[in-house]
């Protein structure tokens, strides 16, 4: 089939140049840290992950310039008991997003160097299973003020 | 082939108090639905006796103030500080004059790294009314029965944290008098959480 090669050859050559770009294709949004009490050493951020390209990908580790050690855990629940777990990869399908939110996925902070307070920001960066880097800014954010904000959400929708 | 028909009979009734008495027993041992005060004949609920950063606290010394509990640990990153919130936004929901009337306790059960000054600091974080309790491990194991909670410390091989502690994560609602009103889900929200606590203001 010579006329079948004729025409892939050039079709896998434009692939692999879509393949070139595919480098920015994974993006976070909604990222933060969360605030802690004086005195506690770990805390967790959370993110929502996109993935633009049509493979999924695997965030595979992350590190903070505010932590000593940023591991990724997950949550489960059985009969009523929750379980936070470390785990070696969190896949973000092609073409799909991923939350890491409470009570489920998040970058675990462990051997905080600072105190987190609201308003400040840590340095944090993620890396995937192809190679993508991000180096992200996160904001921090206290529990209360998180709250806060998703009750008078509910408050505004009740009025 | 054909045994009596008693004997199988006898078979199959004791197959089925063995069937029974398992479920009985499953029953019992779950971690607990979120809204059982009792298991079966078991009252859940009473009085305690836990350390705070000054002196022993009982739950007799809270007589006459509904109190909200939770039992988890305070390096809980996600789950604890959350149910927390829930319950101290709840307290925020009430009047001043309501609010000073309700106390909140936090139960650590990982003494090992919640100290009770480092508990007290980590409880006034959400307010001034909850107070952050542990104790010796019997103490803890005590009300964690009494309450029909649970937990389980986990190694973890693979974790800079060395381990986890799996918990149950629910809010005891106990009533003035010291008896235990309602178990709540974690999932509660705090406008609910404080028309319940009105109710037994
Ligand atoms: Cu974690």
């Amino acid at each position: 089939m010579p006329s079948f090669s004729r025409f892939a050859a050039p079709l896998l050559a434009s692939l692999l140049c879509v393949a070139g770009p595919a480098l920015a294709e994974v993006t976070v949004s909604d990222a933060y840290a969360r605030a802690v009490p004086p005195g506690q050493s770990n805390s967790a951020a959370f993110l929502v992950i996109r993935n633009d390209a049509d493979e999924a990908v695997r965030l595979i580790d992350a590190a903070s310039d505010s932590a000593g050690v940023v591991e990724l855990h997950t949550h489960s629940e059985q009969d009523g008991v929750l379980k936070m777990r470390r785990i070696d990869a969190i896949e973000i399908p092609g073409r799909g997003e991923h939350s890491l939110a409470p009570g489920a996925d998040h970058l675990m902070l462990i051997g905080l160097t600072r105190v987190l307070s609201e308003g400040d920001s840590i340095g944090l960066s993620l890396e995937f299973s192809d190679g993508q880097r991000l180096q992200l800014d996160v904001p921090v954010k206290s529990i209360m003020a998180t709250m806060q904000g998703m009750q008078n959400g509910h408050q505004h929708h009740a009025e | 082939m054909k045994g009596s028909p008693l004997k199988t009979l006898r078979i199959l009734l004791v197959l089925t108090a063995f069937l029974m008495a398992g479920m009985t027993a499953a029953f019992l041992l779950r971690p607990g639905s979120a809204d059982a005060p009792s298991l079966g004949a078991v009252r859940l609920g009473g009085d305690f006796q836990l350390q705070s950063s000054s002196g022993p606290v009982s739950l007799a010394d809270f007589r006459g103030h509904p109190v909200v509990m939770y039992i988890g640990y305070a390096s809980c990153p996600d789950v604890c500080p959350t149910s927390l919130a829930v319950m101290t936004q709840g307290f925020r929901r009430l009047s001043d004059d309501e609010q000073a009337r309700v106390r909140g306790i936090f139960i650590s059960v990982d003494p090992e790294r919640d100290s009770p000054e480092k508990l007290a600091e980590y409880s006034a974080f959400f307010h001034p009314n909850l107070v952050g309790l542990t104790g010796t491990r019997e103490q803890i194991d005590q009300v964690v029965r009494q309450y029909g909670a649970y937990y389980r410390i986990a190694e973890l091989d693979n974790s800079a944290l060395g381990y986890a502690v799996d918990h149950s994560s629910r809010l005891y609602l106990i009533a003035p008098d010291g008896s235990l009103a309602e178990v709540l889900s974690h999932n509660i929200t705090p406008d609910e959480l404080s028309a319940k606590l009105r109710l037994l203001l």
